[in-house]
This record gives structure tokens, C-alpha cells and sequence, in this order.
């Protein structure tokens, strides 16, 4: 709101420099966005926060710097002489919906002249941003905003039958307002009407048909208090947001009603001529009062940690207009005025206390809370995953949570969540699936050039479960294009392939305890066959991934392969970690020995490894599959796999016996699976050879 | 074998001498070895000794083993070794090494020597070449934020606690005590999913399901992703970070409020760090107020960051109010409690000069890189 300095001196001798205004100002929490000048005036654009509307006009400011400078608050001046005749000889108003309409007064001038306003009249709107218009009309808004209260000029004579009504609108009841919109009313909006039809919408804007103009002769000024909720919808519902109806719905001071009347036909008088008739029309049906509020030194204590001395405690709610009175020892009773419909508890009033004292003169203290002995896993457990991933080399993104229902539907056949009101239809329904969110990020860098690329992502997805209850998940993805080993002068590049996602997943999912940990040759819909796979736990997917398809990643204009991974984070989270106990490990050497295997294509390697594991050779230490080779002299429904075994034993060194028979109990296992030494018989296995030593070589 | 056979041998590839398997190969090896030594009986001088015709026959004896263009073991290095089937490549150069180490003991530098090393070690690579780098990845710089004001409060004895990014409008409105019809319904500008459900447009509505999960006393952090309905620009994100605290106690002041905030304003910004605490409104709290800090970028003189200022509001903050406690299951005659409320991407952005909000959610290496 904007705020002219010379008219706040017209209410408070406002002390000081500029920047001890607006540091006064910001200290009661009127924040001073800018202060500018406007020819020999100053202005000042302030930030009332939405519970203070009494704070929207010049006097409401000069209270609280009054209250603040203990500087006493001037009176509004009000001069004018009534006629002989009645105003209630002329028009008469009656409130037929007192729900809506708690007050209505009005007043009647007769015989004005309209024309232009005064020189400073003009100055003083255009300074605070209003546009004159002529002076009966500039009156009104001279008063709005002056004293905070909204008020409304009708041309007397197009009144029908010199009767305001404060009534609903009818069903479909149309109105042509002063912005020349032709509206449709409903039920819920109150109009001010005469004898036959709606003149204005109660609180938010005029009627076109009851203007004030240069022929206007009789004034009816209107200076009600209209129900705040009732004028909030209406205002919303016509799409009109006035200065009125911007005071009236934070509610408006129902004992400021006549005052600003008064004021009003006194400058109407002023400026227009004419004559005020005699006496205010004021239809107040039930007159409101303020709760008494008791207020306790103890709770101030409580609150603000501080004792604010007594005296100081009056003087402060006292200059705010708050009634005090003493209620025994120890507390007060409180009345606010009724202007503040925001105080209504003794919290409501230690703030006001705080407010005035000056929160920066209140005391500080640093609170140590006392921990909690238990730990947070989540927080600890999402920690450790994005330290495996950044040592891996990935980069944390993080992508919107909205997308478009067609990205939805490409990766996922959850059924979304849908936003009611989306800020465009391209983030409409929250993602069921992370892929769309970490290709857009892929891409963006592709298209910039950056092609070597690996991010991950932790955050939620979103879909309807069969009840249609809306759930939230939080998942990983990961995104890789590019280069394994980026072209550098030390050697070749190498494109990332499957086993580089796959060996990252891999490092990742060794941290936790699972059970039954098993790979899933089919990836999901999304994934070229081949090139990508699933781990399930106990038949419960946990991480899909793999290669784009073609069509996926043409439709997202990626230049280079993309690869994905969709992980079930919150599995991760709660899963069982690894445990780590110390093993102790071989005080004797280990002896490596490598196999050449032939064996049946249909053979995975899982199912070696699994054979091996089940053995039951203690001697056994480790083994890895370190060459494999299909054709050349071997037929096709075989391949190739040289395994390099380690055996070791706790207690002793290994002899050479023990080793070829730990080898033959290898050997005999995978003789099950028609596994055999290359070139041997299978049924006459004999010792394998060492890696790097003189024993026999296969031929 | 001769020297002679030596000399054609070490033309001609292992196949070619049909050495197949490892112990023939060794037996090559050892053959070579006993020429080797043949040799090294011959020397003249000690490996101490210098000069005169005893030199220059040593060198003679040095270049038929280790010449750089027709030393044998030159020849049989690349003969026998380079050209080796894959699965006799390692038999052939254990033993080639050793060979070779043993002829370096035999026949030590000299002068001349040096001067070939130093010949050979202009074809050395070019050190000053950059290194392989393996690429590290990093951490979102919202997550560094995050993490950084957590931590601070952790440290203050807080816990994390979550909640629901999709939220009820009871938790999400009403139990904060915003009415229906209050204004500052509409200020938040919330993504509805129905009448009844929205994407939380603040992370407070976790104070008052940790109320009721905990009860009091209650000392917690709340991050969390936010959602309102702005158009994205430089400043505004549809999708947003936000930090809250909540400290509910049966002696919980304003005086707490201010010194831990101004505790955690030293810590996060710099010790140095004044704050300023002033009225403000919040329908949750009562007191209400803002933290405005001292510039950080110009120690209170004045720059484009704080608009010349000297201040930043950094946070809102206040005394949870007594409806807020009530829906919570606590009782605010006998616990009373201080809350504040943070945007980690503005943090983000001061600590780190970023003018544009949009830059966090791009994905762009370029910037990610930087942090
Ligand atoms: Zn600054």
C-alpha cells in the first residue's frame, strides 16, 4: 500500500529521518518495500501483513508509529453544517440480509456540483496511485484511503424509489458495474438495490446505472461493513479485486462506518457545495462488541521468556486503543478496539506486547534440545547410497515431480494422480515413473553437447493404488550416455555397455543383506531385449535396467545410447544392510588355479557359480570367470570359460594332493552340468592348471 | 645350443621352434641363460673396473645381449615374445624378465650406457600430459544446502522427521489454523488433487502429524520438497525446498527462538552474522515474525544481493500457536513450542550467486559441475 508522508503528518508528527521511519516501520512489521519521492511529497510503498487491515490508510499507520513514538494520534477533521432537512426524508435503507450486511449508514447532499477535484485533492490520489475522477467520486476514495473504510457514491436520483436495500441477489440477476461488465449475480453475492433492481455489489463495485456524473445534483454516500467471507467470494467469484473489497473481506472497522461518513460529506460539501441533510441514516441491528480478554504477566513470562515490566505492558495496549484494566495483581483484563478483529486470545496480545517492545530488544538464548537416542536410517541410509554413487561417478539431478500424462503412460501403466487445477498440461499428473524426468535431463545435455553423462535421482513417485488411494515412493534412477572410458591421449575410448550398469548396480546392491537376490534376463517394456534385466528379491522387482529402445529414445531425440535404471529405494532403505563382522582371513598362501572349461551354451554362468557355491569344498576361496570364447575349434553348442579358482586353507598350506582334490570336487560338481576340461573326456577329469606356473598346460 | 643357433633362434618366432607348452618354452629360456653366463665369465674387468681395450670388449660383449637394434635379447623380445600365442604369453615373459634383469647385473652401465638411457628416455611419454581421471559425481547443491542446515541443527540435538508430499487438506490448512475462507488460502496458491487433497504447499503440516505421532516435548526438522501453483521464472518454482523447525517444550520461549536461530544465521552464513528479528504474520504461529541477517556479500554496507540494504529476510518464524498445539494432541497451557520455516533453493542460490531457480531442476553438466 502507499503511503504519503505528508498526509501521515496530518494524523502523527512523524519524527526523524526517512530511514528511522522505515526503521520503525519494519520494527512494529510494516515492511517499506521502497520510499520514492513524488514531487515535494515522499512516499512510502508498504507491506501490511493480511491480518492487519487496519493498518490499510494513513491514520492505521500513524497509530502504530504514534504508539510506537509515544506521540499522541490527531483527530480526523470533520466539518460541516446540516441542512434543516431530514436525509431520512429522502431515502430510506433497509438491511434485509443482516448475515451479510452488519452496518449500513448513509447520508444524503443535495444540490452539489460535480466537476474536477482541487489541484491537491488530484496530487494526493495520483501520489498514493489512485486516478482522479471527479470530486464527489474522489471523496470516496479520499476517505478509503485516509481512514481504511470503503465508501460508495450514488447518484440519488436514478435510485428508485429513494429505497437502498442491503439484500442477496437473485438468481441470475444481472448488474452492469462501473468497469462496464455486464454481470450475472448469484444467490450468495449481496447487492445493494433499490425498490427494483441491484445498483451495486455490496462491497466490491458500484453500478454503472447509478454513477455519479457532471449531471449528478444528490449524493447518497454509503459507509456500511459487509461480512468479510461473503465479500472474499463474491470478489472471487466475479474475478474483482478492488481496494474496497480488498478491505471489506480482511474486515473492515464497524465503528469507523459513521466517522467516514462524516468525514466524507464533509469534504463532499467542501469541494462540491450543496448541503448535508440532517442526521446520519445508521442501520446497525445488532451493535458488536469485543471479547474481554484476560491477559496474565505470567504468560507473558512463559512466552517471551522475558518480563516485560507492567507499566509497559499498559502504556503499549493502551496507545493501541486496547481498554486495560487491572485484574488483581498479576493480570489484566483486555478489551481490543474494534478495529483489531485479529486479537481475540491473550497470545494475540503478548504479540502485541512483543511487537511494541521491540522483538529485537527481547532476550536470546541458545537452546540445546535434548537428543534422541535413536537413529535416523533413512537419513543415514540415503547418505551412504549417494556416496557409492558419487564415487561411481554420478551426478545428483533433480527433475520436476509433475509431467505430462503421455510420459506417464510410456513407461508405466500405474494409474496417475491427477492435479485438479495444473499450471499447464504439460505437468498435469505426477509422475509414476522417474525414466521421463531423467531422459529430459540426458537430453537437454545432448542437445548441448555434453555427451558423457551419468546422473542419478532420489525422489518420489506417485500413483493410485487398487483402493484409489494416492501413494507416494521413493525410487533411484540412473541415467548413463556416452563413454565407459572417455578418448584420451593414453588410449582407446570405450562406449558404456550393459556390465557397466550392471557392475554400478552391483557395487550398490552388495551393501544389503539380501535373501534370495536373483537376475531377471527380461527387462522392462521400455529396455532392448538383451541388453537389459531386473534383480527381483523373493519375486519382488527391486531394480529394472537397461538399454533405451530405439523408438523410446528417437521420441526424446537422443543422439547416443541412453541407458536407465529404476530402483525401489524405499526396499533399499528398510532392507537389512550387509553385516559387517570381521572375518578373519589366511595366515597361509592361496594357491590360484585356472580351469578351462567347456561347456554347454544353454549353461549360464549363474548356474557355475551356483554349483560351485554348493560343493562344498572348504578349500574354495574365491573364483571369477576371466576369459570366455565362442566357435573357432569348438562346435556350437559350446563355449569356452577359463575360471581362475583360489584355494586357501586356515590352518596349514595347502599340498598339491589336497589341491587336485579340492579341484576334483569342483570339477565333479560341474561335471552335473555337463561342464568339463577343455579337451579332456568328461569322465576322466584331471588337475587344472596354475595361472602362472610350470605345471601343464590344456593344449 | 651355440651362439650361433642362439643368433638364428631368436629370429624366428616360439611356433616356428615349435616351443608349444611352458616347459618347453623354459627349456628355451634356460638354454639362452647358460649362453648368458658363457659371457659373463668372459668379461675382463669387474663390475668395478674401467678403461682401455678391456672396456671396449665389454661393451662389445654388452651390445651382442642388450644393443637396442640387435641385442639378442632385443631379438628374442621381439620375436619370441610379442608374436606369443595369448595362453604362453606369461610363462614367456616371466622368464624373458628374468633374463633380462640378470643381463643388466652382468653387464652395469657405463658411460655409454648412460648416454643411450638418456636417448631412450627422450621417447619416455611426456609426463606433464594430464592424468587418467576417473569422474567423480556431486551432490545436488540443494542437497549440499540441505544437508549443511540439518546438520547444524542435529548438532543442536534435532531429528529429521518427513511426511507426505501428497497431503490432506486438514493437515495441510485446517490444523494450522488457516480458516476456509482466510486470504492466506489463496496467497499459497495450492495445487489441488481434490477438494480434500493437495500437493502440501508448506512443510508444516509435518508439525502437527509429528505432535501427534510423538506428542511433546518434540525437537525436529522437517525437510521436504513443496509445491505451489507459480509459473516458473528466475525466482519461482512450481516445485520447491523447504526446511522447517519445530521445538515444543514445557519451557520453550521466544528467547529460544531467537538465540538458536541466531545461532544457526552464525553458523550457516558466517560467524559474523547479526540477525534481526521483526514482526510478521503467519495463521500458525503467534508470535509471527521475520529473521532478516546482516549482508553476508557486503558486512551491512550495501550491495545488489540485499538491495542495498544491509538485510536479508532469511526465514519466517514464530511461537506455534495454541490451535496448532490443540490439533496436535498437546496442551499449549502446559507445553508451548517456536517453529521456523526456510526455502533451501534460496539458500542455494545466496550461497552459491545463482541468479536463476530454473538452473537447479535443468540438469545441466555445466552446472552441476560447479558445486
Ligand atoms: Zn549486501
Amino acid at each position: 500500500m502507499r503511503i504519503s508522508l505528508s498526509w501521515l503528518k496530518e494524523f502523527v508528527d512523524v519524527p526523524g529521518s526517512t530511514d528511522e521511519l522505515k526503521a520503525c516501520l519494519t520494527n512494529l512489521g510494516i515492511g517499506v518495500e521502497t520510499v520514492s519521492h513524488a514531487g515535494e511529497d515522499l512516499l512510502l510503498d508498504v507491506e501490511v501483513t493480511t491480518n492487519r487491515p487496519d493498518c490499510l490508510s494513513h491514520r492505521g499507520i500513524a497509530r502504530e508509529i504514534g504508539a510506537a513514538c509515544r506521540l499522541p494520534l490527531k483527530k480526523v477533521q470533520v466539518n460541516f453544517q446540516e441542512s434543516a432537512v431530514a436525509a431520512d426524508s429522502r431515502a430510506s435503507v433497509e438491511i434485509l440480509s443482516p448475515e451479510l450486511c452488519a452496518r449500513y449508514c448513509a447520508r444524503v447532499v443535495t444540490n452539489v456540483q460535480v466537476k474536477p477535484s482541487p489541484a491537491w485533492m488530484g496530487r494526493r490520489l495520483e501520489t498514493v496511485g489512485m486516478r482522479p475522477i471527479n470530486n464527489v467520486a474522489d471523496v470516496t476514495n479520499y476517505v478509503l484511503m485516509e481512514l481504511g473504510q470503503p465508501l460508495h457514491a450514488f447518484d440519488l436520483n436514478s435510485i428508485r424509489g429513494s429505497r437502498i436495500l442491503a439484500r442477496r441477489a437473485k438468481a441470475g440477476e444481472r448488474l452492469k458495474t462501473l468497469d462496464g461488465v455486464d454481470r450475472v449475480l448469484a444467490p450468495d453475492q449481496l447487492v445493494i438495490a433499490d425498490a427494483e433492481r441491484a445498483v451495486a455489489l455490496a462491497g466490491v463495485m458500484g453500478g454503472e446505472e447509478s454513477e455519479i456524473t457532471a449531471s449528478t445534483r444528490s449524493v447518497l454516500l454509503e459507509s456500511a461493513w459487509f461480512d468479510p467471507v461473503s465479500i472474499r467470494r463474491t470478489a472471487k467469484a466475479q474475478g474483482l479485486h478492488t481496494e474496497a473489497s480488498h478491505r471489506f473481506e480482511r474486515g473492515a472497522d464497524i465503528e469507523m462506518a459513521p466517522l467516514a461518513l462524516d468525514r466524507a460529506a464533509g469534504l463532499v460539501a467542501e469541494l462540491a457545495g450543496g448541503e448535508v441533510l440532517r442526521g446520519a441514516i445508521d442501520v446497525y441491528p445488532q451493535v458488536r462488541s469485543r471479547p474481554t480478554l484476560l491477559l496474565r504477566e505470567s504468560e507473558i513470562v512463559r512466552m517471551l521468556g522475558a518480563e516485560v515490566p507492567g507499566g509497559v505492558v499498559e502504556r503499549i495496549l493502551k496507545s493501541l486503543e486496547f481498554e486495560v484494566k487491572a485484574n488483581g495483581a498479576k493480570a489484566w483484563s483486555v478489551t481490543p478496539p474494534s478495529f483489531r478483529l485479529d486479537v481475540t486470545r491473550e497470545v494475540d496480545l503478548i504479540e502485541e506486547v512483543a511487537r511494541h517492545f521491540g522483538y529485537d530488544r527481547l532476550p536470546s538464548r541458545l537452546m540445546i534440545a535434548p537428543p534422541r537416542p535413536e537413529r535416523d536410517l533413512i537419513r543415514q541410509r540415503e547418505s551412504e547410497i549417494s556416496e557409492i554413487l558419487v564415487s561411481l561417478g554420478y551426478r545428483q539431478i533433480i527433475t520436476s515431480s509433475m509431467i505430462s500424462p503421455a510420459e506417464n503412460a510410456r513407461f508405466s501403466s500405474k494409474e496417475a494422480v491427477v492435479l485438479q487445477n495444473p499450471l499447464s498440461q504439460e505437468a498435469s499428473e505426477l509422475r509414476t515413473t522417474p525414466l521421463p524426468g531423467m531422459l529430459a535431463a540426458l537430453r537437454w545435455n545432448l542437445d548441448r553437447d555434453q555427451d558423457d553423462l551419468r546422473f542419478y535421482e532420489m525422489g518420489k513417485i506417485y500413483w493410485r493404488n487398487e483402493k484409489g488411494q494416492a501413494c507416494e515412493r521413493r525410487v533411484l534412477a540412473l541415467g548413463l550416455t556416452g563413454h565407459q572410458t572417455p578418448v584420451s591421449v593414453h588410449g582407446e575410448a570405450r562406449d558404456i555397455g550393459f556390465f557397466d550398469l550392471k557392475g554400478d548396480l552391483e557395487a550398490l546392491l552388495q551393501r544389503f543383506a539380501f535373501r534370495a537376490l536373483c537376475l531377471d534376463s527380461t527387462g522392462a517394456a521400455c529396455y532392448q531385449p538383451g541388453l537389459s534385466a531386473a534383480y527381483e528379491e523373493k519375486g519382488r522387482p527391486i531394480a529394472s535396467f537397461g538399454r533405451l529402445v530405439e523408438e523410446l529414445a528417437a521420441g526424446y531425440k537422443l543422439r547416443v545410447p541412453a541407458w536407465t535404471a529404476e530402483i525401489d529405494l524405499e526396499f533399499l532403505l528398510e532392507a537389512p544392510q550387509r553385516a559387517r563382522s570381521f572375518k578373519a582371513f589366511s595366515r597361509f598362501p592361496a594357491v590360484v588355479r585356472d580351469f578351462s572349461l567347456t561347456v554347454p551354451s544353454r549353461i549360464e554362468y549363474t548356474r557355475i557359480a551356483e554349483a560351485l557355491e554348493r560343493a562344498a569344498c572348504p578349500e574354495l576361496a574365491s573364483f571369477a570367470p576371466v576369459d570366455l570364447f565362442r566357435g573357432a575349434s569348438l562346435d556350437s553348442a559350446h563355449y569356452s570359460l577359463l575360471l581362475r579358482v583360489k584355494f586357501e586353507s586356515h590352518d596349514r598350506t595347502l599340498t598339491s594332493e589336497e589341491i587336485a582334490a579340492a579341484s576334483r570336487k569342483l570339477l565333479d560338481a560341474l561335471a552335473s552340468l555337463e561342464i568339463h576340461l577343455r579337451g579332456e573326456a568328461p569322465a576322466e577329469p584331471t588337475s587344472p592348471r596354475p595361472p602362472n606356473s610350470k605345471s601343464k598346460f590344456q593344449a | 645350443m651355440t651362439l650361433e643357433e642362439l643368433r638364428e633362434k631368436s629370429g624366428k618366432t616360439l611356433q616356428d621352434l615349435d616351443a608349444c607348452a611352458p616347459e618347453e618354452i623354459l627349456r628355451l629360456f634356460e638354454g639362452v641363460r647358460e649362453l648368458l653366463e658363457q659371457d659373463a665369465r668372459q668379461l675382463a674387468t669387474g663390475p668395478a673396473s674401467s678403461g682401455g681395450q678391456d672396456a671396449a670388449r665389454d661393451e662389445e660383449l654388452r651390445e651382442r645381449w642388450l644393443s637396442r637394434k640387435r641385442g639378442l635379447l632385443t631379438l628374442i623380445n621381439e620375436h619370441w615374445l610379442k608374436a606369443a600365442p595369448k595362453p604362453l604369453k606369461p610363462v614367456a615373459g616371466v622368464s624373458f624378465n628374468k633374463l633380462h634383469a640378470r643381463a643388466c647385473e652382468i653387464f652395469p652401465d657405463n658411460v655409454a650406457v648412460a648416454a643411450g638411457r638418456k636417448a631412450k628416455a627422450s621417447s619416455l611419454p611426456d609426463l606433464t600430459l594430464p592424468g587418467l581421471r576417473r569422474p567423480l559425481g556431486s551432490l545436488h547443491p540443494i542437497t549440499q544446502v540441505q544437508r549443511e542446515i540439518e546438520e547444524i541443527f542435529i548438532n543442536l540435538g534435532f531429528s529429521v522427521e518427513r511426511g507426505p508430499e501428497i497431503e490432506s487438506v486438514y493437515y495441510n490448512f485446517d490444523a494450522l489454523n488457516i480458516p476456509e475462507s482466510h486470504p492466506s488460502r489463496d496467497d499459497w496458491d495450492t495445487l489441488y488433487i481434490d477438494a480434500q487433497t493437495v500437493l502440501r504447499t508448506h512443510t508444516s503440516p509435518v508439525q502437527v502429524r509429528a505432535l501427534e505421532k510423538y506428542g511433546a516435548p518434540l525437537y525436529i526438522i522437517i525437510p521436504g520438497k513443496c509445491y505451489r501453483r507459480d509459473n516458473p521464472d528466475s525466482t519461482h518454482s512450481p516445485m520447491f525446498h523447504q526446511i522447517e523447525g519445530l521445538a515444543v517444550g514445557p519451557n520453550v520461549t521466544f528467547a529460544d527462538l531467537k538465540g538458536t536461530l541466531d545461532f544457526f544465521a552464525r553458523r550457516f552464513f558466517g560467524e559474523k552474522t547479526r540477525t534481526s528479528f521483526h514482526p510478521s504474520f503467519f495463521p500458525f504461529t503467534e508470535p509471527s515474525g521475520e529473521v532478516a541477517i546482516s549482508c553476508p556479500f557486503c558486512d551491512g554496507g550495501g550491495c545488489r544481493v540485499c538491495k542495498h540494504s544491509g538485510w536479508i529476510e532469511v526465514m519466517g518464524c514464530g511461537m506455534v500457536h495454541p490451535e496448532v498445539l490443540r490439533h496436535g494432541g498437546v496442551d499449549p497451557e502446559q507445553y508451548s513450542g517456536w517453529a521456523f520455516g526456510l526455502g533451501v533453493d534460496r539458500y542455494a542460490m545466496m550461497k552459491f550467486g545463482i541468479d536463476d531457480i530454473q538452473l537447479f531442476f535443468q540438469s545441466d553438466v555445466r552446472f552441476l559441475g560447479q558445486f
